[in-house]
C-alpha cells in the first residue's frame, strides 16, 4: 500500500498522483490531510482502492468508474455524483445532492446525509446509516435507496421507478410516492446489503415506490399535476 | 453562490482571535466569488464607548476628509481616537445621543463618507475584492474578541461596490450585522412595505433587507429565535444567513436548502462556513462537522457579554 500526504498540494496534483500511480499497477492507496479539499478522485476509472484519512469537500469521487474509496470523515455536496460503478463510504456525514444522478456502484454514508440525496438516481444502491435531508430520491428513475434513520419532507417526490427503503420516520411522501408492503426480495436485500454494510438491520423498514400517476398526462386528474408541478 | 464564515467563543471571556481565522476562512472561500469580502468582528465591551467604522471615499484627500468627520463628531460628543488607516476612519467616541443621529452626524454632508458600523462592540470592515486585500489593508488579523462574522461576495442583485458588500450593519440599530447567501423573491414588496412606515435603506442589496428586518424585530422585544422563525415564512427566496448580535450569532437556512452551511463545533468555539475545506484551512485542531437541515434556526450564545451590555438607544 502507498501512503501520500496531500499538505501543500493542489487538487489537480492529487488527482494526478492517484492516477499515475494507478498506471503503475498499484492497488491500495492512502491519502493523508485532504483537508476537505473539492473534487478529489474525480473521473477515476482504475479498480484500486483509495481511502482519504479526513474529511473530503464538494463532488468527491464524482463520475468514478470502479475504485473503491473510503473516506474516514465527512464529505460535503455531491459525494459520487454519477458514480458509474465503484464503492464509496463515508465514515462520518454527507452534505447535499448525495450520490446525485448515480447510474451504478454502492454508496454507504454512515452518517446523515443531507438534502436532495440520490437526486435523479438511475442506478446503483445508496444507503444512509443516519437520516436524509429535504426531496431525498426527488426524480429518481432507477435504483435503490436504504436510509436506516428518518426522512425528511418529500421523499422520492416524482420519483419513476426504484425503491427506498425508511427504517425511522417519514417526515411527509413527495408527490405520487406511495408507501406498499415488503416483499421477501425486498427482505432479502435489505438483509444482505445492510450486512455488506456494516448495519445494523434491526429496524421495520418501510418501502416507497412511485404511485405512477405522473407516468402519462391525464386531463382528469389535472388537481394531481397541479399540485406535483 | 457567496461565502459565509462565523466564529464564536464559547467559554466566558473566551475572548481569542477573530480576524485572522474569519479572514482565512474567507480566503478559501474567495472561489465563491471576490467582488467584496468583509467582517463583522466583536471586541471587548465598553459602557461608555461607541466604536464607528467610517468608510472614507471620493475626490477628496482623506486626511482632511477625516479631519472633518471628527470635528463634526466632536461637536456632539467627546471623541477618545481617531486612527485613519487607507479608506477607513476608526471612529471611538462617547456621546448621549443614539446611533441614528451620531451616524448622521457622522457623515454630515460630505457624499463620500458612509458609516458602516457602529456600536459599542462591533466593527465591519468591508472592500470590494478578496479576502488578501481586506487583511493586507487593515491589519485584521490582529483582531481580537469573542464572536464575529464574515462574507466573500459573488453580486448577483445589485451593484459591485463597497456599499453593497457584505456584512451589513442593521442600521441605525447598534451591533447588530447579518451576512447572506441567496436572493430574495420578495425583496421590493417586503422593502416597500417598510419604507412606508417611514424605514430608511441605505442600499439596494436585498440582504441588508434581513438586517433591518431582524433589527426591527429584536427591539420590538421578539427573541433572535422567534424572529428567525419568522424570517422563514415571511422571506421567499434561497437563503442562508447569519446574524450577529452583541449576544453571539444566529443561523438561518430557508426551506429548500440550496445554500450551503457547515457547523463545526466543540466545547470551546463554534465555527461556521459554507464549505468545510474553509474551517479546516482556518482551524488546525482536531473537530467533527455536520450540514444543517433545511429551515434549521440556530443561535449559540457568548455567555460572558450579553449581561454586561445595556442597549443604546436605537431611535428609528
Amino acid at each position: 500500500m502507498t501512503t501520500r500526504d496531500c499538505a501543500g498540494l493542489t487538487t489537480r496534483e492529487i488527482n494526478v498522483i492517484v492516477r499515475e500511480l494507478a498506471a503503475t499497477g498499484e492497488t491500495e492507496l492512502c491519502l493523508r490531510n485532504p483537508e476537505a479539499r473539492h473534487n478529489l478522485l474525480v473521473g477515476l476509472f482504475a479498480h484500486l482502492r483509495v481511502r482519504l484519512e479526513g474529511s473530503a469537500g464538494y463532488f468527491c469521487a464524482g463520475m468514478i468508474d470502479g475504485p473503491e474509496v473510503v473516506i474516514d470523515g465527512n464529505v460535503g455536496w455531491s459525494v459520487a455524483e454519477n458514480m458509474m460503478s465503484g464503492r464509496v463510504t463515508v465514515a462520518g456525514n454527507a452534505g447535499s445532492s448525495t450520490g446525485a444522478t448515480i447510474r451504478g456502484g454502492t454508496l454507504i454514508v454512515h452518517g446523515n446525509a443531507g438534502a436532495r440525496t440520490g437526486i435523479a438516481m438511475k442506478g446503483g444502491t445508496i444507503v444512509v446509516g443516519g437520516n436524509t435531508g429535504y426531496m431525498t430520491g426527488f426524480m429518481m428513475q432507477r435504483g435503490d435507496m436504504i436510509i436506516c434513520g428518518d426522512a425528511g419532507e418529500a421523499l422520492g417526490d416524482s420519483m419513476y421507478t426504484g425503491r427506498i427503503f425508511v427504517g425511522g420516520k417519514i417526515a411527509e411522501l413527495g408527490n405520487d410516492a406511495v408507501i406498499e408492503p415488503l416483499t421477501d426480495d425486498d427482505q432479502a436485500f435489505l438483509s444482505v446489503t445492510l450486512q455488506k454494510a456494516g448495519l445494523d438491520n434491526g429496524r421495520d423498514f418501510k418501502k416507497v415506490v412511485s404511485g405512477r400517476r405522473l407516468w402519462n398526462f391525464s386531463k382528469k386528474e389535472m388537481g394531481l399535476w397541479i399540485q406535483a408541478l | 453562490m457567496c461565502g459565509l464564515a462565523g466564529l464564536l467563543y464559547k467559554q466566558e471571556r473566551g475572548e481569542g482571535a477573530l480576524g485572522a481565522p474569519i479572514l482565512t476562512m474567507l480566503d478559501v472561500l474567495g472561489s465563491r466569488g471576490v467582488d467584496g469580502t468583509g467582517v463583522a468582528l466583536y471586541g471587548p465591551a465598553s459602557r461608555d464607548r461607541m466604536v464607528a467604522r467610517v468608510r472614507l471615499g471620493g475626490s477628496d484627500d482623506r486626511r482632511a476628509q477625516a479631519d472633518r468627520v471628527v470635528q463634526r463628531a466632536a461637536a456632539i460628543g467627546r471623541v477618545a481616537s481617531a486612527d485613519v488607516q487607507d479608506d477607513y476612519l476608526r471612529l471611538e467616541m462617547s456621546s448621549n445621543r443614539d446611533a441614528a443621529e451620531l451616524a448622521a452626524a457622522i457623515e454630515g454632508p460630505d457624499l463620500g463618507v458612509l458609516v458602516f458600523s457602529l456600536g459599542q462592540r462591533m466593527e465591519i470592515v468591508k472592500q470590494v475584492g478578496p479576502a488578501r486585500m481586506l487583511r493586507e489593508r487593515y491589519g485584521l488579523d490582529c483582531f481580537r474578541g469573542t464572536h464575529g462574522i464574515g462574507h466573500t461576495r459573488l453580486a448577483t442583485e445589485s451593484r459591485v461596490d463597497v456599499a453593497h458588500c457584505h456584512p451589513f450593519w442593521a442600521r441605525p440599530f447598534p451591533d447588530i450585522a447579518v451576512v447572506h447567501n441567496g436572493q430574495l423573491t420578495n425583496y421590493h414588496k417586503m422593502r416597500r412595505r417598510f419604507e412606508m412606515r417611514g424605514v430608511r435603506f441605505y442600499t439596494e442589496n436585498d440582504s441588508e433587507f434581513i438586517a433591518i428586518y431582524l433589527a426591527h424585530k429584536l427591539a420590538a422585544g421578539v427573541s433572535l429565535e422567534d424572529a428567525m422563525k419568522d424570517s422563514l415564512e415571511e422571506l421567499d427566496g434561497t437563503f442562508t444567513y447569519l446574524v450577529s448580535t452583541p449576544e453571539g450569532i444566529g443561523l438561518a437556512r430557508d426551506a429548500f436548502a440550496t445554500k450551503p452551511m457547515v457547523i463545526a463545533e466543540t466545547d470551546q468555539w463554534v465555527a461556521l462556513a459554507s464549505e468545510e475545506v474553509a474551517l479546516r484551512r482556518a482551524i488546525r485542531e482536531p473537530f467533527d462537522t455536520e450540514e444543517p437541515s433545511a429551515r434549521t434556526i440556530r443561535v449559540w450564545r457568548h455567555p460572558g457579554v450579553a449581561a454586561a451590555l445595556t442597549p443604546v438607544g436605537a431611535g428609528v
